[in-house]
Parts: C-alpha cells; sequence; structure tokens
C-alpha cells in the first residue's frame, strides 16, 4: 500500500544522518587506512606508498607493543573489576531501606564528573608528596606509604582504581533494573529447596542478569580500549611506557613526533584490536547464553 | 526478630562505608577549595577553619567562567538537538522500511558503535579545516554529532521504534498524512521515554568530550570548561588550593543537573542498556 | 541492488571530497573578503599561539597592545605536552597561528615550508647569530628567538646556612651535600619525575660540563642529525656519571610519583633544599612563601669548576607562511626586535636577549651562575642543534624513569634516544 514516493520520503528522511556520518566518519577512517600505507607526514612535502614500511616499524617498536599490551590490559581487567564491584553493589543496595536509595544516588555521582577532572582529582590524591591523601591515610593507620603512579608495577593499577571508582555506579544501575526485572517467585522456590544466599546468587541472579552482563561487558570493553583522558591527566603514559595505551601512543608518537603514518597505521591496528577482542567477548557471552536457556 | 534487626543494621552499616569510600574523594576534593595550602597540608580531611569564597573567586576569573559556562551550553544543546532529530528520523526509516539499502546504512552506522572515532581523528581534522569549520563551534557540533555520538542514539531510537506498533501510522497514513508529517505528528510524541534517554547520554557525553573541542576550539574565547581546566594545569601550574575549585567549577553544572533530575538520568542509563 | 548500494557509496563518495576541496577553496576567498573591505583603522585580529602561558608573556603582550593600535594579538596557550599536535594537525589543515611560539622543532616546520622566510628583513640583523642559529635552515632564518631560556638548581639558602652546607661545584661536593642534609633529616633534592624532563635535563647537564665543553664535540650534533653518532657512544659516561645520584639514592623512585607542581611546593615549603628549575618557577615559589631566600646554581661537572647550566635560546616566533595577515604579523616582530619590548620579555621571565646591545642585570638570585653565565655556558643540545629534538629527548626521558625505577641500563636510555633519532631520520626524509 506504500508505493515509491514513501521510500523517496525515506531516502530523505535518513540521507541528513547518513550523510554527515559518512563524511566525519566513514571517510576519514578510510583515510587512515589509506595514509597507514604512506609516508604521510607534516614534516614531508611529498606524500609516496612505502607499502607496509610503517606496520613493520610498529611490529618492532617494543613501546608500541608495550602500549598495545597495557592497553588489552587494562581493558580487560577493568571489565573484570568494574563489573564484578557494580554487581556487587547492585546486589547489596537492592533493597527497600533506608540509606539504601541515598547510597545508590551517590555510587552513580562520579559517572557524571568529567574523566578529566577524576584524573586531575585523582593525581593529587595520589600524589608521593606530603599531601597525596592515600598515603596520608595509610600512614595514619601505620601502614608504609605507596607510590601509586610512580612505581611502574603499580601506575597503571592505580588509574584503573580512579576508573573503577567512577563507572561502577553507571553499570551498578543496570543490574539493579535488571534485578528488579527478576520474578521473586523463583526466589521462593529457591528458598523451598533450602539454598543459602550464595547459592541463590549463583543459581538464580547470575543466570538472569544475562542481559545487563552482556551489555556492560561489551561497554567498559570498548570503553576501556579508548582510554584516554584519565592517562593524559594521571600519569601522562609514564613513568617510563608504563601506563602507555594505544590512544597515548597515538597521539605522542604520530602527531607530537609528525610521523602520522605512523599513527594511522597504529589506528588500524587499534581497530582490529577491538574488533578481535569483542568478536571473543561475544563469542563467550554466546555460549553462556545457550547454557543458561 | 533479633536476627533481623541485626540484619538490618549489617546493611546500614554496609550503607555508610560504601557511602564513605565513594564519597571521600569528593568530600576532599569540596573541603579542600576553601582552604589555604598549609592548612590544607595540614588537616587534608578537617573542615575548614572558615568558608573562604576566595579559592572560588580567583578560579572564576582564571577560568573566563561565564563565557566557558555559556560554550559548553550552546555545544551541548545544539548537538543534542540535532541527535535527536536527525536519529529518530534515521531510526524511523531503518525499523519501518524493507529497502535492503536502509538495512546496509544501518549495518554501517553500526560499525560506529563498536569502532571508536579516535582512529579516524587526523583525517578529520583535514575535513573539518576543508569545511572552513575549524575552530567554530559549529565544527565541533558537528564532529559531536556525526562523528562520535550518532550510532548510539540511532541504535536506541530503532530498539524503540521497532516496539511502536505499526497500525497507528497506517490509519495516519489513511486519513492522508504524508510519510514525513506521520512521523513527526504520530509516531515521534511516542518516542518521548527513549528521546529523554538519548538526550541524558548524548548531554553527559558531549559535556564531558574533552578531546573534541580540545583539537578543534582553539581561540580563547570559544573554549569549553575543561580546555579551561587543562589551561591552568600543566608545568606552570599555580597553587592546588587555587586548582580544585576550577575542577569543583567545572563540573557542578552537570552535578546540579544530576541532583535535580536523579530519577531521570539514572532511568535514562537503564532504558539505553536494556532497550536496545 | 548491491551494486546500487555500491554506486550510491562511490558517488556518496565524491560528493563529500568535491566538498572538502571546495571548502578548501572558500577558505582562501572567504578571508580575503573582509580583509579588502576592511578601513585602516579596523582591528585585525592575530593569532598567537604558544606553550608558555600567558601570565609569562604579560607584559610583552601588554607593550603589544598599546604600540600597535591596529592589531589585537590574539594569545593562545597550548601546554607543550599538546602543543606540536594541536599545531601540526593545524598546520597540515593549513590552517594555524600567524605567529607561533617554536622551539625544537623550528627546523622541521621550516624545511616542511610552514614558515615565512625571515632573512631579508632588516629587524633580524638585530639578532646575535647564537641566538638564530637554532632556526635557520641552509643559510635562511625562520623565526626571531626571544628572551634565553636556563635551568640550574634553586636552593633555599637559608636551609643551606642552617645545615651548615655549602653550594656545590663539582658532581661529588654536590653528592656530598646531598649526603649531608640526608643525614641530619632533610630532603635534599625535590624532583617532579612524573615528568620526563628533569631527569633528562639534569643528565644533559652533565653532559654540558663533560662533553659538549669542548668546542670540537659540537660536530657530533651535526653526525647525530645524520644518524651517524650515536649517543649511546658519546654520551655514555658522562650518563653514568650522573647515574651516581641514582646510586647514591638522592635521585629515588618515589620521585616517579610527583609531579612538576607537586615538586615545586615541597622546594617552596621549605621540605627539600634543591629543586632544579628555571626562572619562570619564580613566581609561584614566592606566592606559595614569599619568605624564602633562594639562589640558582648551575649543574655541577665531575671536577670541580663553574658549572653549566641547561638553556638557550628556548623559544622564538615565526610567522606562518600560510598567514593571511602577514604584515601585521611582521609588524608584532619587528617591535619586537626593539630594547624596550626585549626588557618586556625579560621583565616577564629573567633571561638574556639576543638582541645586539641589550644587557640584562639577572640579579641577586643568580649570582652563584654569574661565573656560567659569563662564560657562556648555557646549552641545549636537542633545541639548539638536533633536528628532531623534541621527541627523541622525549624517549631518553621517559626511558630515564625506567633507569630510576631500576628495569633499564643508561646505555640502554641512550639506546631508546638513538632508536628513536634514527626512526625519525628513517619516516621524516
Amino acid at each position: 500500500m506504500y508505493g515509491k514516493k514513501r521510500e523517496r520520503v525515506f531516502l530523505l528522511m535518513i540521507l541528513p544522518a547518513f550523510v554527515g556520518f559518512f563524511i566525519l566518519f566513514i571517510v576519514p577512517t578510510l583515510m587512515s587506512f589509506f595514509y597507514s600505507l604512506t609516508n604521510w607526514s607534516v614534516y614531508n612535502a611529498d606524500l609516496d606508498f612505502v607499502g607496509l614500511a610503517n606496520y613493520k616499524q610498529l611490529f618492532s617498536d617494543t613501546k608500541t607493543m608495550a602500549s598495545i599490551s597495557n592497553t588489552v590490559k587494562y581493558a580487560v581487567l577493568i571489565t573484570i573489576f568494574q563489573n564484578i564491584v557494580a554487581i556487587l553493589l547492585a546486589v547489596f543496595l537492592n533493597k527497600k531501606m533506608k540509606g539504601a536509595n541515598f547510597t545508590k544516588s551517590l555510587v552513580f555521582l562520579p559517572a557524571v564528573l568529567s574523566i578529566l577532572v577524576t584524573g586531575f582529582l585523582f593525581q593529587y590524591i595520589m600524589s608521593s608528596s606530603d599531601f597525596g591523601l592515600f598515603n596520608r591515610i595509610i600512614q595514619f593507620f601505620g601502614g608504609q606509604p605507596i607510590n601509586w603512579l610512580g612505581d611502574a608495577d603499580l601506575a597503571l593499577y592505580s588509574v584503573l582504581i580512579t576508573q573503577v571508582w567512577q563507572w561502577s555506579g553507571w553499570s551498578m544501575v543496570i543490574y539493579i533494573a535488571n534485578l528488579k526485572s527478576i520474578d521473586s517467585a523463583l526466589y521462593e522456590a529457591a528458598d523451598i529447596d533450602g539454598a543459602g544466599s550464595v547459592r541463590k546468587f549463583f543459581t538464580v541472579t547470575l543466570p538472569l542478569l544475562y542481559p545487563a552482563v552482556s551489555f556492560n561487558i561489551l561497554m567498559s570493553l570498548i570503553g576501556g580500549m579508548k582510554v584516554f583522558d584519565v592517562i593524559f591527566a594521571m600519569t601522562k603514559g609514564g613513568p617510563g611506557y608504563a601506563t602507555e595505551t594505544i590512544m597515548t601512543t597515538m597521539i605522542r608518537e604520530g602527531f607530537n613526533s609528525g610521523r602520522n603514518a605512523y599513527a594511522s597505521a597504529l589506528a588500524v591496528v587499534f581497530f582490529i584490536v577491538v574488533f578481535i577482542l569483542s568478536r571473543i567477548v561475544i563469542i563467550f557471552l554466546n555460549r553462556w547464553e545457550r547454557k543458561i536457556s | 526478630m533479633m536476627r533481623k534487626k541485626a540484619t538490618t543494621w549489617l546493611y546500614r552499616l554496609g550503607f555508610v562505608l560504601i557511602s564513605i569510600v565513594v564519597g571521600l574523594p569528593l568530600y576532599y576534593l569540596v573541603v579542600t577549595t576553601f582552604k589555604t595550602p598549609e592548612e590544607a597540608a595540614l588537616s587534608p580531611l578537617g573542615l575548614p577553619s572558615s568558608l573562604n569564597f576566595a579559592n572560588y573567586e580567583r578560579a572564576l576569573e582564571a577560568m573566563n567562567y561565564g563565557n566557558a559556562l555559556k560554550n559548553n551550553l550552546v555545544i551541548t544543546v545544539s548537538a543534542v538537538i540535532l541527535l535527536v532529530v536527525f536519529a529518530s528520523m534515521a531510526a524511523y526509516v531503518i525499523s519501518r522500511s524493507q529497502s535492503k539499502l536502509f538495512k546496509t546504512m544501518y549495518n554501517i552506522f553500526l560499525v560506529g558503535l563498536i569502532i571508536p572515532f579516535q582512529i579516524a581523528i587526523v583525517p578529520l581534522y583535514q575535513i573539518i579545516s576543508g569545511l572552513n569549520l575549524m575552530n567554530t563551534h559549529t565544527g565541533v557540533i558537528l564532529v559531536s554529532v556525526f562523528c562520535i555520538n550518532l550510532p548510539l542514539s540511532i541504535f536506541l531510537l530503532r530498539g524503540f521504534i521497532s516496539t511502536v506498533p505499526v497500525e497507528l501510522e497506517e490509519a495516519a497514513f489513511l486519513d492522508g498524512c504524508g510519510t514525513f508529517k506521520t512521523f513527526w505528528l504520530v509516531i515521534f510524541p511516542l518516542l518521548k521515554p527513549i528521546i529523554s534517554t538519548v538526550v541524558i547520554l548524548n548531554a553527559l557525553a558531549i559535556w564531558n568530550d574533552f578531546l573534541t573541542p580540545l583539537l578543534f576550539l582553539q581561540s580563547p574565547d570559544k573554549a569549553v570548561l575543561l580546555q579551561e581546566v587543562y589551561k591552568n594545569v600543566g608545568p606552570f601550574s599555580t597553587n592546588w588550593t587555587s586548582f580544585f575549585p576550577m575542577l569543583v567549577l567545572s563540573v557542578l553544572p552537570l552535578v546540579v543537573f544530576y541532583i535535580m533530575m536523579q530519577k531521570r538520568v539514572i532511568e535514562g542509563v537503564v532504558a539505553g542498556s536494556v532497550k536496545g | 541492488m548491491k551494486k546500487k548500494t555500491l554506486t550510491l557509496l562511490i558517488s556518496l563518495v565524491l560528493t563529500s571530497l568535491l566538498l572538502m576541496a571546495c571548502g578548501g577553496e572558500d577558505t582562501s576567498s572567504d578571508a580575503d573578503t573582509p580583509s579588502s573591505d576592511e578601513t585602516n583603522e579596523e582591528v585585525i585580529t592575530l593569532r598567537m599561539m604558544g606553550y608558555n602561558p600567558e601570565s609569562s608573556r604579560a607584559q610583552y603582550l601588554a607593550y603589544l597592545d598599546e604600540q600597535l593600535p591596529n592589531i589585537k594579538v590574539e594569545f593562545e596557550f597550548v601546554a607543550l605536552d599538546n602543543f606540536n599536535n594541536v599545531l601540526n594537525s593545524q598546520l597540515q589543515a593549513g590552517e594555524g597561528p600567524d605567529i607561533i611560539e617554536v622551539g625544537g622543532e623550528a627546523k622541521l616546520l621550516a624545511r616542511a615550508n610552514y614558515l615565512l622566510d625571515l632573512t631579508e628583513y632588516d629587524f633580524m640583523s638585530k639578532y646575535a647569530a647564537s641566538g638564530t642559529a637554532p632556526y635557520s635552515v641552509d643559510g635562511s632564518v625562520y623565526a626571531a628567538p626571544l628572551q634565553s631560556w636556563f635551568e640550574g638548581f634553586f636552593y633555599n639558602k637559608a636551609i643551606f646556612d642552617e645545615y651548615g652546607v655549602e653550594v656545590p661545584r663539582s658532581l661529588d661536593q654536590l653528592i656530598a651535600v646531598s649526603k649531608e642534609l640526608e643525614a641530619q633529616g632533610m630532603t635534599p633534592q625535590a624532583m617532579g619525575a612524573q615528568s620526563w624532563e628533569p631527569m633528562m635535563k639534569q643528565s644533559i647537564g652533565i653532559v654540558n660540563n663533560e662533553f659538549y665543553s669542548n668546542e670540537d664535540n659540537m660536530a657530533f650534533n651535526d653526525q647525530f642529525n645524520e644518524g651517524e653518532a650515536k649517543l649511546s657512544e658519546a654520551w655514555l659516561p658522562y650518563v653514568e656519571e650522573w647515574y651516581r645520584l641514582i646510586e647514591e639514592g638522592i635521585l629515588k623512585e618515589e620521585m616517579l610519583g610527583l609531579s612538576y607542581d607537586q615538586a615545586l611546593d615541597d622546594f617552596a615549603t621549605g621540605k627539600a633544599a634543591m629543586w632544579q628549575s628555571g626562572p619562570w618557577a619564580i613566581e609561584t615559589i614566592y606566592e606559595k612563601n614569599s619568605d624564602i631566600e633562594l639562589g640558582m646554581f648551575p649543574i655541577p661537572g665531575v671536577e670541580e669548576g663553574p658549572g653549566w647550566l641547561i638553556g638557550g635560546p628556548g623559544s622564538a616566533l615565526a610567522i606562518n607562511a600560510n598567514s593571511k595577515h602577514v604584515d601585521e604579523a611582521l609588524a608584532v616582530l619587528e617591535l619586537t626586535a626593539t630594547e624596550e619590548a626585549q626588557h618586556k620579555l625579560v621583565a616577564d621571565n629573567a633571561g638574556s636577549s639576543f638582541l645586539t646591545g641589550v644587557e640584562v642585570d639577572l640579579g641577586e638570585v643568580y649570582a652563584d651562575s654569574e661565573e656560567a653565565f659569563k662564560l657562556g655556558n648555557v646549552y641545549a643540545p636537542w633545541t639548539a642543534s638536533w633536528f628532531s629534538g623534541n621527541p627523541i629527548v622525549e624517549s631518553y626521558g621517559k626511558s630515564l624513569q625506567e633507569v630510576l625505577s631500576g628495569t633499564k641500563t643508561v646505555e640502554e636510555a641512550l639506546q631508546d634516544a638513538d632508536e628513536t633519532n634514527q626512526t625519525l631520520i628513517d619516516t621524516l626524509n
């Protein structure tokens, strides 16, 4: 009953979004792919094809490889920690009780702050100088000060802590909404079976949290891969290369040194890593879904 | 009965502990802004001896606060409006048409959901400049809309529109409404819940975006709040007690927004995950 | 159907490319129209982009404002860690500020034709050759040097008196003084090693003393630029000397958790006796502690001597070759090349001027460095002599952080810098 005319109107309705997206996302993305095969640089007058030279350099550069592995490590760890903390908080705070609502609101609050501001704040809190709040507290209880951001083995985890602090509330509210949709009859049935609360959590709650878990895991993973602002504010990739990530390396190696083509090659590698990681996670999530249904 | 009471108290204790862990950094941030450097170093967590707003006065001036706030508002509001208009139309077409063309377009949009826009940033710079939009709010708005936030908005809206029964528009169509009019008069009003989600998610993301303004806005009078904060750190920063007020001032608008609209914000975040 | 999609995609690409191309042309024509319409009274706005903050150029900028009523200089500060990124992307896009503060990368920018050749303009001849050399490529000069910068050890005179130690004039003495202070419970040196810069500069200070003090060794830089000489060979013994500061526990791993301003805070409030930095920090130090008695001594060498400072013609002003307001930008540089403007610059930020005939009295704080200044013992090879200095010292400095945390040796850090140099030579030529 709809004619050709409707399709034409449809085209006009979708076109603004598509053209905008095409020009500002697809075209520059393709250009990145193209430039990764050239010697493109601000400091070079001529553009020549160099084949896979940029990629060869990239894979033989231990510093860049370290930044890729840091990023993957960070993304995987933030996914795990943020979601574990969020699920525990959700289960704990999903109560009709005085104080529960206030606590929920407070836990979510850090998520509305900008990441940059959180980074700057924690850079001071974790400082190894006298006014570093964490160390003051540790020393007050008689402990040894910790070199949060200056210890190469620790810095990435310190950054990670701030982001777990900031984003667990976001994941938590999603888990809470999911919890609310679970039929209470299921718990009563489990009660009759004599299941303890820990067993109830693993046999009833967790499987039914599947929708929220899969969404949250994908989001934290992709968000973790893009990590930039917080590193920029807290460690600038240091000490040494301990907290360099793909994004900071892309900007440092590529832009600051004027090696734009190299940066483009890294962008392509970034694309591939994100793609592979999210594929792996989706496969696992699907397998889990089949198991519980 | 005794046992129930004990559990309640255990929960209460838990709430307090969680609140302390989450709230402490925020408390520290706020109290420090009223202190002198010596006071802050002496007792980092103590209450300030007096409510000293001098730090804020300096921060307001150093940040050119009024102007930066206005810039943030201009960018965020315009970008969100554009997103709602373009994304809802596109999502409608995608969920209603059987045409393969639109399905292909949808799949292309979805690429942007997974791929971080950062990989396109250098060429994007050339494009924005080629369109003569460098150092303009328009440029930042277009990048925020099309390059960064469009795919998620379309994805969310499409999911919601699929649940709206087709019968409604068929009736309107029979009444002689054109497709375009049908969408805006019949369908769009029904999208209120998901639009509020799209507005909230995008407003948070665009307001807090640092990289885009940093790259595309250069004139000081066009700078947004985070750029003003950033301008005041770095190797030459002065007292941290005068820096903290800047952090507070830069997040204050969103915190106020959150406190007032708390339920809406949380509903929005949730809808953003489940409805998709 | 598939084919149709493809056709659409291709046509979209073409449209967008066309749009970009047209847009590019628009830029120039749009910008030309208003300027030709403008009457002479209209104020031209010039963009000046710098990595030193506006506050450190306050008097100079006010002076420009006062002397050039038709030109409004809009100063744009971009912190150094992001400066090249922002600048390069703008230049590459054919945009960018009219006047650019350039440092180490000036030669690269000039070779890529982004900077206006200033050789022919009269005002450039008023600068000493040592000031323009870092900004010269093949005999052409591309930037006008601002006042010099330098960095040495600030020390708290009251603390030195109280603990009975003297200003060190050799590395051994520096170590001895540090140990003495440490033994009495005073932190000898504050260092914001979260940034890669302080260790990089301090170690090069020793290299200045031991290597560059010999004129013959200056030739090393040219070979290094060509990739024919290596830091890990030429510099190694001297950086090993500096490494003693780590071995002796004077530079500690904890310092990696301290930022520049946190270290400044420790020094200013008397928690540490020494801190390596430059004149730009003085105002902030006094702001935090107006009673502090400051002095600065140069980085000492192995043998007792006057020592060397890190520094040189740190930055300079260049004109964007694609600027739409070249004449106005030139007017600014011409005014900068006057004695009055130079005095304003130095008043903002202590240093010496490269303008012939301008004498600057640095004052009491720098008395301990006077001898070094007189001998011209101020040098920073990466800005003065290297092609892509900044990325090289960045990779060197970051590797030194790893040296401090015990995961790399000095030799490996120097090799990292060599590697970066080689990569840049390979990619940028």
